[in-house]
């Protein structure tokens, strides 16, 4: 065991940090293109696509240097790059089960947000059932026609692509008939609607495909494997954000305090009162906690590129806390903590949702991380049953199949 | 950055585990009960003979000089056996006199430790079971060229077995220590009888007990610093034993789930039970990562080494007592029995909770620290 930084981990920080510093923009990027500028500038200085192999466009960096530079961008609440789930997710499937055609043609313009990809999964009746999709895709000769719903589609108003899970064959079982495509999403068939999410902005939509295009050359792997291939490349980049992640809830803490010394109850100040003490001293364990862990994890991701299920852990661990959290600080804070345009130093409660934030904010986004890439409640299936071994439940699909 | 055990670590984890399991059984533990030690003298000569005893100390006193994450390694074993005995109260005291102790003092003890022939102990708590030191009310007035102490120290683990106490009294010069010896006039012990029957806590009452100059542990009113670091210490052994026991007790649960049958499967297919059981890994796998920061930050001299104490403390306080409650929980009746074994563990983490510093005490101190 040893928990120090390496002499190369120190100078890559002090290096980012360096630059962070004499680039971060100092203004908030209003506009699509100013973001995109602004990635741009990451990606060139080698912080966007760290992981990816360097033949790809990518740096080939550690994860630990992927850590370090999240963690470096949250101390400075410098915004985030773009295209997450692009450069996360969809190009690691490409570079492992893509054709040279399409590395070619899509991870380049993807590192760069030149592009902007979205995840075409979910559908209205398959959730976390995802396997239940309905969305089909028939093979034209040339083409697939693509008919049928998305839902929850994040970044879908500015998407130019998609990855799409539909259904090739309807005969097999579930599991069995699903393909993995990438969609142009700029064509007449792909109609996309914005939905308003509980923070009142409209980060994902619906996505409505009639008689759209997916072009053969497009379909990732073999016909019939997209099932196989969505559970193989989930989860590249847990850990990545691990610090950066605590690191924006211990400057959040920082802003709590602040708040609890001004704010006074009984002409006292919140903060000398013992009960918030104490909340604040349990929160406060708890968030440290998160931080082991999430060194911890990335110690086992510098050891070996697959966490596996264990991955799991991690993600219902930070979730879960996000909630509760949020949930204490705004216990703490009263109406001050629920104000959604609030005094300057409520401000800059940024969480991972990318937008800029105010404890509203952060609270009601605190919601959305037990729900995605798999509730909480998935992951306790699957912590149940593939880390600690328990048998399996008895379920109305599986005695089916 | 590396998180994992080295394998040195991980061979004393593995001969720890294999040794407990073979000499300290739930039956043993079991016998123990109604010995008015409460502990076994042959299994402690063996740990010194493991280099148990002699861990954390230097290799001049028979030790092996290694660190707060190796006594971890080592007492999340004993904790997982539920193994009663002096162990950690007295490797406490050792690095407690190695730190401050004189040259006499430390030849007096410190081999004597190393070898199993002395056992010791902290009297941490006064009788305002406050934790914070300043508060007590346990006086050392000057006598001669030594003190005499009066005052009562309360909970303090294994005082019965001890061949002398470490006991923190407040002189005109402020905190001091002293080296008491348990036979010493004035002094009577008075055990508390607690549900953890294997976990031994004695009442230590003082009156005008006479300790001589060369029984002052470091220089007078200078205890201040020391006392601190043996809570923050203390605090880490006993979070690390109380992950032992709740990974233990996860153990059984999951065990349990799998075999156990009702309305014709296994109970471990119910989801309630299911996520019950994950819940219970998550807590475990963040005490872990808790309990050997904390150490490797105490090792390291790391700036959040005490930050991390008081996080290992409070967090695997809590963590440990849900766990083991809710194995409890997923065995039903049986669970709740006196014949099966669960409750060992779960009296153990609940004994250890209160001990060096309770989790509201550490909550505070973690507030103190990061916010002023
Ligand atoms: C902010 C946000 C962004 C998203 N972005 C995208 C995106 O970009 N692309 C995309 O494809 N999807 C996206 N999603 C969708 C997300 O993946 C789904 O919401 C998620 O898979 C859950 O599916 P569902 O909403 O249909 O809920 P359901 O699956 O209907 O779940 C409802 C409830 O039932 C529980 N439940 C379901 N099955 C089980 C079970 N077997 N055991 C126990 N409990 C169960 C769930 O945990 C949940 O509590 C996003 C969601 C959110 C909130």
């Amino acid at each position: 065991m040893d928990l120090n930084y390496s002499a190369e981990d120190r100078e890559f920080r002090d290096n980012t940090r360096r630059w962070l510093e004499a680039n971060v923009p100092t203004q908030e990027l209003a506009t699509l293109e100013e973001r995109k500028a602004w990635h741009r500038k990451l990606y060139e200085a080698g912080y966007v696509g760290m992981l990816w192999p360097r033949e790809f466009g990518g740096w080939g960096a550690s994860p630990m240097q992927q850590a370090i530079v999240q963690d470096e961008m949250a101390r400075v609440s410098a915004p985030p790059p773009i295209n997450g789930l692009g450069i996360g997710f969809i190009g690691p499937t490409i570079i492992v089960h893509g054709t040279d055609w399409q590395k070619q043609r899509y991870l380049k313009k993807m590192l760069t947000a030149e592009e902007i990809w979205c995840q075409l999964y979910s559908e209205p009746n398959a959730g976390s059932d995802l396997a239940s999709l309905r969305t089909r895709a028939e093979d034209q000769g040339d083409h697939f026609l693509v008919n049928g719903q998305k839902i929850w589609t994040s970044s879908g108003p500015i998407s130019d692509w998609g990855i799409l899970l539909a259904r090739t064959d309807s005969k097999v079982a579930k599991h069995k008939g699903i393909s993995c495509f990438l969609l142009h999403m700029r064509q007449p068939g792909v109609e996309v609607r914005p939905l308003r999410q509980i923070t009142g902005s409209s980060l994902f939509s619906e996505v409505f495909m009639t008689n759209a295009r997916a072009e053969k050359r497009d379909l990732i792997g073999k016909l019939n494997q997209g099932w196989e291939i969505a559970q193989t490349t989930l989860g590249w980049e847990r850990g990545a954000n691990s610090l950066g992640r605590v690191t924006r809830y211990a400057i959040a803490f920082t802003q709590l305090v602040r708040a609890a010394k001004e704010l006074k109850r009984g002409g006292r100040p919140l903060f000398d009162d013992p009960v918030v003490r104490a909340k604040l001293g349990r929160i406060y364990a708890d968030l440290e906690v998160q931080r082991y862990a999430g060194l911890r994890v990335l110690s086992a991701l510098l050891k070996s590129d697959s966490p596996g299920a264990a991955s799991s852990i991690t993600k219902l661990s930070y979730t879960e806390f996000e909630k509760r959290y949020y949930e204490l600080a705004l216990e703490i804070l009263g109406h001050r903590g629920q104000l959604i345009s609030a005094r300057e130093e409520f401000e800059e409660v940024d969480t991972s949702s990318g937008e800029p934030g105010t404890w509203a904010t952060a609270f009601l986004w605190s919601r959305a991380g037990t729900i995605y890439s798999g509730s909480s409640e998935i992951q306790k299936n699957i912590i149940g049953e593939r880390v600690l071994g328990l048998p399996k439940e008895v379920r109305a699909d599986r005695l089916k199949a | 950055m590396d998180f994992s055990f080295s394998p040195d670590q991980q061979l004393l984890k593995n001969s720890a585990r294999a040794f407990l399991d073979e000499h300290m059984k739930p039956a043993t533990v079991r016998l123990l009960w109604d010995d008015p030690r409460g502990e076994s003298d042959t299994l402690w000569k063996e740990m010194a003979q493991l280099g148990w005893l002699g861990l954390s100390l230097p290799e001049a006193y028979g030790g092996s000089a290694l660190g707060m994450v190796e006594t971890a390694v080592l007492l999340e074993e004993i904790g997982r056996a539920a193994c009663p005995g002096p162990y950690w109260p007295t490797a406490l005291a050792a690095t407690a006199i190695e730190r401050a102790g004189s040259d006499a003092q430390k030849k007096r003890w410190l081999s004597a430790v190393a070898t199993g022939d002395a056992r010791a102990t902290i009297a941490l708590l006064d009788a305002d079971l406050d934790w914070n030191p300043e508060a007590m009310t346990t006086r050392a007035e000057k006598s001669g060229s030594g003190f005499t102490l009066s005052g009562t120290k309360q909970f303090v683990p294994w005082a019965h077995v001890a061949d002398v106490l470490l006991v923190p009294a407040k002189t005109t010069d402020g905190l001091t220590l002293f080296l008491v010896d348990p036979s010493a006039a004035g002094l009577t012990l008075e055990p508390a009888p607690v549900m953890d029957l294997a976990a031994r806590l004695t009442a230590v009452k003082l009156e005008k007990v006479a300790v001589p100059a060369d029984g002052v542990l470091g220089g007078p009113g200078q205890a201040g610093p020391l006392l601190a670091e043996l809570l923050r210490r203390g605090a880490v052994g006993a979070a690390a034993e109380m992950l032992g026991a709740a990974r233990r007790c996860l153990d059984m649960a999951v065990e349990y789930a799998k075999v156990r049958e009702q309305f014709g499967q296994p109970i471990g297919s119910f989801q309630a039970i299911r996520h019950k059981c994950a819940e219970m890994l998550l807590e475990v796998e963040n005490s872990h990562s808790a309990v050997y920061y904390a150490a490797w930050a105490l090792d390291a001299g790391a700036e959040d080494a005490a930050l991390a104490a008081s996080v290992a403390k409070a967090y695997v306080g809590d963590a440990a007592r849900r766990v083991c409650g809710e194995a409890i929980q997923v065995h039903g009746g049986i669970g709740f029995t006196w014949e099966y074994d669960l409750h060992l563990y779960f009296k153990r983490a609940k004994a250890l909770e209160p001990l060096y510093g309770d989790g509201d005490y550490h909550r505070e101190l973690i507030v103190r620290r990061v916010a002023g």
